[in-house]
């Protein structure tokens, strides 16, 4: 051992984790961009993950059909009870009439952003390992105009935020994360706001959390919760999610809510990245109040 | 130590080249596997590290520790170089450790890649969640981090026997002379 500690390999070994120590130190000053190293391993593998998440997302698809069969035949029954019912509910104008409201409410938000500029549908390579918050990686990246911290989106709502871009990959942390606040506001109401954030038990559940809200609101179940547009990190009046549940934060002096997100983020194929839009942040800005 | 015929010369670095190629292929695999699906899945490319340097020198091992650590970071979306830190470090231990007081068996191999695992995971749930004091935060280290620490050691099993193989089949054999094999015992 003593030779060993003597040696130049040990030197070398030294010289080795220095070195390393250094790139760490230097990822973090980059402020959200991959350093070259990353960038281009994620570059040179980009298709084999393209290639082997897709494989793997069949595998286990079908692993997922065999072992729930029962499940989805249960499942099968009770839709066919309830398209039964949709059916004749479909008959009634009222009920027809509501249901083309609740869907309006989604098309106004896109007729009311007109000065949203967007990426074009980029492919979720997969979602990072083991990552209870299910971050996920993106085939687009800072040579398709991507910057750190812009919202990203599907058609039905928002679905969380880049936080580190290199050329051709970027990872995205969504809403189901602590670490990303949303302002957020009640649609039907207009009164009622909070922050949305997530937890470690919400998102478990594929859900996230809607706090500091006020004790005397009016949220009721199936609220629909759109961004508020204050913070200058994501664009005003977009889908969120729906309230599923209310109740009060453990101090009493609040109330919260759970959210559930309107898209389904634990199984996403493709989104958009906004890549500006009215009353966006500036860059300088936006990395000194980074979420 | 016998002298080599330059065909043995030869032969000794077709094999070792083509050893670490192989190595290094299943590293991406490796790689590759980690980031496909939605599924949680088994740090692969830790027991693949420890494998490594059980049989190799203290530089090829830590060399190859880092690039494992970085492939980490970027599957797992850690900062760039931390988990390459951790690895360059315990393998160079390791092998250090392989060189000097244990053999290299199953047994001991499976020990040892339990302890780094351990301790990757940890360091992880430490600097990753805990650090941030979140409420329940507890519940991550019983559902993700014990649990992805179980998957990668049942992975040791099934990784452990491929680079076996292409230990028995492309690891030079130390040749020694009668009287420095006496010398020796």
């Amino acid at each position: 051992m003593r030779d060993f500690l003597k040696s130049t390999k040990f030197k070398v070994l030294l010289g080795l984790l220095a070195f390393l120590v250094g790139i760490m130190i230097y990822a973090v000053t980059k402020g959200g961009y991959a350093v070259s190293g990353a960038s281009v391993i994620n570059t040179l593998t980009k298709p084999f993950r393209a290639v082997s998440n897709g494989v793997g997302m069949k595998i286990e698809n079908t692993i997922d059909k065999i072992e729930h069969a029962e499940d989805y035949y249960e499942e099968n029954q009770r839709l066919k009870a309830q398209i039964g019912e949709l059916n004749k509910q479909l008959t009634d104008y009222e009920d027809l009439k509501e249901e083309v409201e609740e869907l309006r409410k989604f098309v106004v938000i896109k007729e009311e952003h007109p000065d949203l500029v967007i990426t074009k549908p980029a492919e979720v390579l997969g979602y990072v390992t083991n990552d209870p918050f299910k971050s996920f990686t993106i085939g687009l990246g800072s040579e398709d105009g991507i910057t750190p911290y812009s919202p990203v989106v599907t058609a039905e709502g928002l679905v969380g935020i880049t936080i580190d871009v290199s050329a051709h990959v970027t990872t995205v942390r969504t809403i189901l994360s602590p670490d990303l606040s949303v302002a957020a506001v009640c649609a039907a109401s207009g009164g009622d706001h909070g922050v949305i954030e997530g937890t470690v038990l919400t998102a478990a559940e594929n859900t996230t959390k809607l706090t500091h809200l006020s004790p005397d609101n009016e949220l009721k179940e199936g609220d629909l919760m759109i961004t508020a547009g204050n913070s200058g990190l994501f664009p005003k009046d977009y889908s969120i999610g729906t309230v599923k549940s209310l109740g009060f934060e453990a101090n009493g002096l609040s109330a919260c809510a759970v959210i559930e997100p309107c898209v389904d983020i634990s199984r996403l194929s493709s989104v958009t990245v906004i890549t500006d839009f009215t009353g966006k942040k500036e860059d300088s800005d936006a990395d000194q109040d980074a979420p | 130590m016998r002298i080599k015929t330059p065909r043995e010369k030869r032969i000794l670095y077709f094999k070792t080249t083509l050893r670490w190629i192989l190595y290094y292929l299943l590293i991406l695999l490796s790689f590759i596997i980690m980031t496909s699906g939605t599924w949680m899945k088994p740090i692969l490319l830790v027991p693949a590290a420890m494998c490594i340097a059980v049989s190799n020198g203290q530089l090829a091992s830590a060399f190859t520790g880092a690039f494992c650590g970085m492939l980490i970071d970027i599957a797992c979306g850690r900062l760039f170089g931390y988990n390459a830190v951790i690895l360059a470090f315990f393998c160079a231990l390791v092998s250090l450790m392989f060189e000097l007081y244990l053999r290299p068996r199953f047994f001991n191999y499976l020990w040892i890649t339990a302890a780094v695992a351990f301790a990757q995971c940890w360091l992880d749930y430490k600097f990753y969640y805990q650090i941030w004091d979140l409420a329940d935060i507890q519940v991550i280290f019983r559902t993700v981090t014990m649990k992805v620490w179980l998957y990668t050691m049942i992975s040791a099993f099934l990784i452990y026997p491929l680079y076996r193989l292409i230990d028995r089949l492309l690891l030079p054999k130390i040749h020694m002379t009668l009287e420095e094999a006496i010398r020796t015992n």
